[in-house]
């Protein structure tokens, strides 16, 4: 769950049409088109997730971020049966209650519950729970991880760079990688998550 | 015994904190503040060739010393080369020494090679005009002619092939023949690295997209996760790219030395063996303290905020030793913030607890730009200022911040609180004091109480179980200053 309170809006003058806007925005909501000798910069409000990415990476600070009514992105878990989401969450290698994005408090719950609402791709998942809208960072992995597990595929825009793809998790870690390099203690890491992930779901 | 408390770091201007204006009192000026020398607590610690006396000169010397003892043959007439830097060595000391150092790189780099452009690329964290920030407090963009740049973990990436499999860096970091890691080798998220491989984490965190650094806080595991970093450094798309590395060497009280190697895992064997004898026994210090109320006062993010040369993280973690791999999971880390459910209870029993001497936190001033609702939710957290509290309220990495925290409109009225909830009078000040730290008298007393039989401890039994653990030798902690 995410409150959005501010929402990007662009200085045209100062913008030098470098579409960086665009590519680092998580929902695509950001446009650049070239009109004759300026570019025309569109900002759709109702996608914005006020990330603040744009104003963050455009190199003219042509972009900034203006307050505006707050509203909240979330998707209701109890809309299903919780069986459903524990399955998805544990497929996917994360109790369900366990945090995915420390920025808005996300958890794997949340997750699981905008996917079997029907978001299919990263950005539906970062609109329909405000994952994703805030560091940027840490959340991508289970991001990528929750639409796998749930047998979806999607494919990135060309010349984007929201995210690229999927990496390793410890438990595809090679035993030959486990034996040679004991000091990163590889197994007794995945025995913790086993049990972070088994652990039982307290109302 | 106990002096006057030391000059709190300057604060800064910058887009992550509040304008210094609103800062109308510092920690140290509160009443019944002292301050303890670390010479005094730790009569052993190295010692340092900056702060001195005698400004940067000395950086650039011991610069200049460093690499020449370093292969250059790498670099080819008419080859592009990136020094790669990190946000973290701008928070020491001002910044200034190492920016001193990136600029002797470059100057060192040119004179030595026929090089055609000598770049700067500065990574950082979740603060992605930080560096942009330093580079141009510090003039390094005239210096490097137009030249330094910020790059940040959502910038264009590029695939890297790996042990692990593909993993992924940033495209600026690498779009150079030759590249040099100029980094800094203070312990610092020891939490996170556990000082196993410390002086190769920049490879898969500031010099890496969001992807790898996802994989190393969400898909590894605490400790499996600094494999990352060396399955991209010894990837042969970086060992092909990759010149030489030059630290920072650090100790709480400042700069020990400058060491330069072309082989990092050299480097790193020192900065691991180092990190243990410079930080082991102020770390291990701040797990004696029994109580006490902690002020936040440092131009950074809540856990990076710096007192007796170690930063906050630190100290909430001081209740289990880091070092110590046999110790699963920090209390905190981004593994251990996970493991907790929306009710903030464990989701296993073994979770540690966040540090229970810190009875509170008075948050006089510190930077958003960081996920630090944790801190807030874990030990009770006074803000000053409306102005600050706007601020928290405006970054999307905080937005919950303020819903676990307290708003005084002042510091003393603060500390009044602080005084009497807490019910204790041991308070210690996270203001960036060189030197030493501010603290009360009554926490300067118990920690001179304390700091000779926890040396003692550090020196013969902890250190030696951290280096057999890491299958280090005790002879590589006597070849250090």
């Amino acid at each position: 769950m995410k409150m959005v309170n501010v929402h990007a809006s662009v200085n045209e003058e100062l913008c030098k049409g470098c579409k960086t806007c665009e590519m680092v925005c998580p929902v695509y909501a950001i446009r650049v088109s070239k009109q004759e000798k300026e570019f025309d910069v569109d900002i759709d409000p109702k996608r914005c997730v006020g990330c603040w990415n744009c104003e963050q990476r455009c190199p003219e600070h042509a972009i900034e971020m203006k307050p505006c009514e707050p509203y909240v992105l979330s998707t209701d878990v109890t809309q299903f049966d919780y069986k459903e989401i524990e399955a998805l969450c544990r497929k996917t290698r994360f109790h369900p209650k366990q945090l995915v994005c420390y920025c808005t408090g996300t958890r794997a719950e949340e997750l699981a519950a905008a996917i079997l609402s029907g978001a299919r791709t990263p950005d539906a998942l970062v609109l329909a729970t405000g994952v994703g809208a805030g560091c940027g960072i840490e959340c991508n992995q289970p991001i990528l991880r929750f639409l796998e597990s749930a047998g979806l595929s999607f494919e990135r825009k060309k010349q984007s760079f929201q995210w690229y793809g999927r990496t390793i998790t410890v438990w595809e870690v090679p035993s030959s990688l486990r034996e040679e390099f004991p000091v990163f203690r590889f197994g007794e890491d995945q025995e913790l998550f086993d049990r972070i992930i088994n652990a039982p779901v307290e109302p | 015994m106990n002096g006057a408390p030391i000059n709190p770091a300057a604060l800064r201007d910058s887009q992550y904190g509040v304008d210094p204006k609103y800062v109308v009192k510092r920690g140290a000026d509160l009443d019944g503040m002292t301050s303890v020398s670390l010479k005094e607590l730790i009569p052993d610690m190295p010692s340092v060739i900056y702060p001195n006396g005698r400004g940067v000169s000395v950086i650039k010397e011991e610069t200049e010393r460093a690499l020449a003892s370093v292969d250059f043959s790498k670099i080819r007439p008419g080859h592009k080369v990136n020094i790669l830097a990190s946000h973290h060595g701008f928070t020491f000391l001002g910044g200034e020494p190492y920016a001193e150092m990136l600029r002797t790189i470059r100057d060192v780099v040119i004179t030595e090679t026929e090089a055609k452009e000598v770049r700067l690329r500065a990574g950082l964290g979740m603060r992605f005009r930080e560096t942009e920030e330093y580079i141009k407090a510090h003039g390094l963009d005239e210096y490097f002619e137009g030249k330094a740049l910020g790059i940040a973990p959502i910038d264009a990436g590029i695939p890297i092939e790996t042990k692990l499999g593909t993993l992924y860096g940033l495209r600026k970091a690498y779009d150079a023949d030759v590249i040099i890691h100029a980094h800094n080798s203070d312990v610092r998220e020891v939490h996170f690295h556990r000082q196993v491989d410390r002086a190769i984490k920049p490879f898969g965190m500031s010099y890496a997209r969001c992807e790898t650094r996802s994989t190393y806080h969400m898909n590894m595991g605490p400790r499996g996760a600094n494999f990352v970093a060396r399955a991209i450094f010894e990837s042969d798309f970086v060992q092909d790219k990759y010149g030489f590395s030059i630290f920072m060497i650090m100790s709480p009280q400042g700069v020990v030395n400058v060491d330069a190697d072309n082989d990092l895992y050299a480097l790193n064997d020192r900065t691991t063996v180092g990190g243990m004898k410079y930080y082991g026994k102020i770390i291990s210090l701040f797990g004696e303290i029994d109580e006490c109320i902690a002020i936040l006062d440092f131009p950074c993010p809540v856990p990076y905020v710096f007192s007796a040369g170690v930063i906050y993280a630190n100290m909430i973690n001081a209740n289990i030793d880091l070092f110590d791999l046999d110790n699963p999971l920090p209390p905190y880390t981004w593994y251990t913030e996970t493991f907790y459910d929306d009710h903030g209870q464990p989701l296993i029993p073994e979770i540690p607890p966040v540090n229970p001497a810190i009875k509170m936190v008075v948050h006089n001033y510190a930077w958003t730009g960081y996920p630090a609702v944790f801190f807030a939710e874990k030990t009770p957290t006074i803000v000053v200022g409306e102005e600050q509290a706007k601020h928290f309220d405006r970054d999307p990495m905080n937005l919950n911040y303020m819903k676990h925290a307290l708003l005084a409109r002042n510091l003393d009225t603060a500390m009044a609180f602080a005084y009497e909830t807490a019910g204790t009078d041991k308070v210690i000040i996270f203001d960036g004091a060189t030197g030493g730290l501010n603290v009360s008298a009554s926490l300067a007393e118990h920690l001179l109480k304390v700091a000779p039989s926890v040396c003692d401890h550090v020196e013969n039994t902890l250190i030696p179980r951290w280096l057999d653990q890491r299958n280090m030798d005790i002879s590589l902690m006597r070849a250090i200053p």
